[in-house]
């Protein structure tokens, strides 16, 4: 007899999971199946081997592994593929668990603790299911006198604001999902709209303490918004462009960090001020405030505003990878594709193949991923890492050091870069 | 779709702007002002001016709504205004309202907008900066004293230590 569930009873359980599962069949095979139907007959099909696919060959073929390939191939060209999966949420939400989980490790072994341990008897590597699965289970408790529209939208805009961050960030060569002409003023006007999510839920909480660090959030990341912005112009005047892939792009030869160093430190610290990172947390100050302005949250609440921070450091990473550190450039060290699955391998008596629909990607999509997501998860650890060193600094010194010394360091950065196209080192005629 | 997406832009401009003027709460109403500043960059992408609507969601709804939201939210609205609710002030305000507007309109239309048309490509931001050091130069040279001038003033002020240390002291 278990002391939280006095009357539990196995047969009971198993009673009610059976329920469900029943319920879930008949659900599935009487409303999901014909609305996945009609679903499908409004999509645009795409042509597979001369032939348009209808619903009917697309169920027939996805229990044939050859012919299934170039459904997923034709799946992966959508603008749905690239939003949901790849360069957009899900490939960004991956990594930001991945950080959740390296942060906490890292940090117990600098400080020589052990971390999550006991948890999926590895070394705790099932920590982060078993912090979600608590999360989502845990209600959702709304202060009585908040503003409930507020207080319910914020964690939610929160997390699609950081997405709209991700969808700029270019992985691979043509792989991102929104590849604007303007994309790193698209970055600027989206981080701005952080500050205001941040206060509209700090205030909506009616409490003193989100107040507190809302109102602290909004001080430094507004105050920090402007050494930010002048930090980046030294690329954009060098580059002689505002979109994000072209930038990459251009650093084939050398990063721009090497030329421009000042406002690769600069934007780092900006970064860390905006991610409200040790040393500049005073918006979560967990030893003054509770926990500033994430106070009141609770359940899955927390939990998205959580997601939308890790989302918010793989974008500001990236961003930093594509800007200072040439993005997907690097050596190629993905080996090419084996030419024999496109032909047909034989295996003895037997020829296996040839794969339709292969190969999935290119050679210099995957090598620039994996560089660029190297580089990031190197940005990712110096982000983290002063977590581990750094006490938090006060607010007259981190306001006095955004306005001052940021702002004069990223001035000195634009000369550097106007000295540079002026000298002919760099531009037409130079060595680029 | 460009007239479906200028249709419902107004709806939210116009809509947002009477909502930021009505609502009695002051955070709402500046949420409601958002709204309608993003509307306007709404409408700069419709007219093919990505660059000026980037900046206006920057500048407008990024800093200046931050800075409204922040002012209202440090203030007790009680202390500054007194509820004056008078019908026929708020008649005349609609009226004066729809005077101006009906007014600007006829302007608009009377002015010959209606039959320019063009397909010309969105101008791009490269030209903008062209025009700006070749043709107006001097335009830009005010600017960049002007703006010196302030980043040199607010440096200034945020350097004055002396006052801080008062009002430490204090």
């Amino acid at each position: 007899m278990s002391a939280l569930a006095p009357k539990f009873k196995l047969s009971e359980f198993i009673k009610s999971l059976l329920d469900n599962a029943f319920w879930m069949v008949l659900l599935v095979s009487l409303i999901g199946l014909p609305i996945i139907q009609i679903i499908l007959f409004y999509i645009e099909m795409p042509v597979i081997d001369g032939e348009l696919l209808t619903p009917f060959l697309a169920m027939t073929w996805l229990a044939d592994p050859t012919r299934t390939l170039p459904i997923v191939k034709a799946f992966m060209a959508t603008d749905m593929f690239r939003v949901m999966a790849f360069p957009g949420f899900g490939f960004a939400a991956l990594i930001a668990a991945a950080t959740i989980f390296v942060e906490r490790k890292m940090l117990a072994k600098l400080q020589l603790r052990v971390g999550p341990f006991y948890c999926g008897k590895i070394e705790g590597i099932l920590q982060l299911m078993g912090d979600g699965l608590k999360l989502i289970s845990k209600e959702i408790i709304i202060p009585a006198k908040a503003d409930k529209p507020i207080f319910w939208a914020a964690p939610v805009i929160f997390v699609a604001t950081a997405a709209a961050f991700v969808a700029l960030i270019p992985v691979a060569p043509g792989w991102v999902v929104a590849d604007v002409d303007l994309g790193l003023l698209g970055v600027f006007a989206v981080i701005g709209f952080f500050p205001i999510i941040t206060i509209l839920s700090a205030w909506s909480a009616n409490s003193k303490f989100p107040f507190i660090g809302g109102i602290r959030a909004l001080f430094q990341m507004v105050s920090f918004e402007i050494p930010l912005i002048l930090s980046l112009l030294g690329v954009v005047i060098l580059t002689g462009t505002l979109n994000l892939s072209e930038i990459a792009a251009s650093q084939s030869s050398f990063p721009w960090i090497i030329f421009l160093p000042v406002g690769a430190i600069v934007f780092f610290i900006t970064m860390l001020a905006e991610l409200e990172r040790i040393p500049f947390d005073l918006p979560e100050a967990e030893s003054e405030i509770v926990a500033g302005w994430l106070t009141e949250f609770s359940g899955m609440m927390y939990g998205l505003v959580q997601l939308g921070t890790y989302l918010k450091l793989y974008a500001f990473a990236g961003l930093f990878v594509v800007l200072f550190l040439g993005g997907w450039n690097g050596p190629m060290v993905v080996p090419p594709f084996p030419e024999e699955l496109l032909t047909g391998v034989e295996m003895g008596p037997l020829t296996v193949g040839p794969f339709p629909g292969l190969p999935l990607f290119d050679q210099e999509m995957l090598n620039g991923t994996l560089w660029f997501v190297l580089k990031t998860v190197g940005v990712i650890f110096f982000i983290l890492l002063p977590r581990g060193v750094f006490p938090r600094i006060r607010i007259d010194m981190l306001l006095s050091l955004g306005w001052t010394k940021l702002i004069g360091l990223a001035f000195v950065n634009i000369f550097i870069a106007l000295g540079l196209l002026y000298a002919g080192v760099l531009g037409p005629g130079g060595l680029q | 779709m460009a007239d479906a997406a200028f249709l419902a832009l107004t709806v939210i401009t116009i809509g947002s702007a009477i909502a930021a003027l009505e609502l009695r709460s002051l955070i709402y109403g500046s949420i409601a002002l958002m709204g309608t500043l993003g509307g306007i960059a709404g409408f700069f992408f419709l007219l093919d001016a990505p660059f000026v609507a980037l900046f206006q969601l920057a500048v407008y709804v990024g800093s200046i709504a931050v800075l409204i939201l922040f002012t209202v939210m440090l203030v007790k609205r009680e202390l500054i205004f007194k509820k004056v609710e008078d019908k026929r002030r708020k008649f005349a305000g609609i009226g004066l309202m729809m005077v101006v507007m009906v007014g600007l309109g006829a302007v608009f239309l009377d002015s010959g907008i209606k039959t320019i048309t063009t397909d010309e490509p969105p101008v791009d931001f490269r030209d903008i900066g062209t025009d700006f050091v070749t043709y107006y130069w001097p335009a830009l040279i005010l600017m960049g004293l002007i703006l010196a001038g302030s980043v040199t003033g607010a440096l200034v002020l945020a350097k004055r230590e002396d006052v801080e240390n008062d009002q430490r002291t204090n």
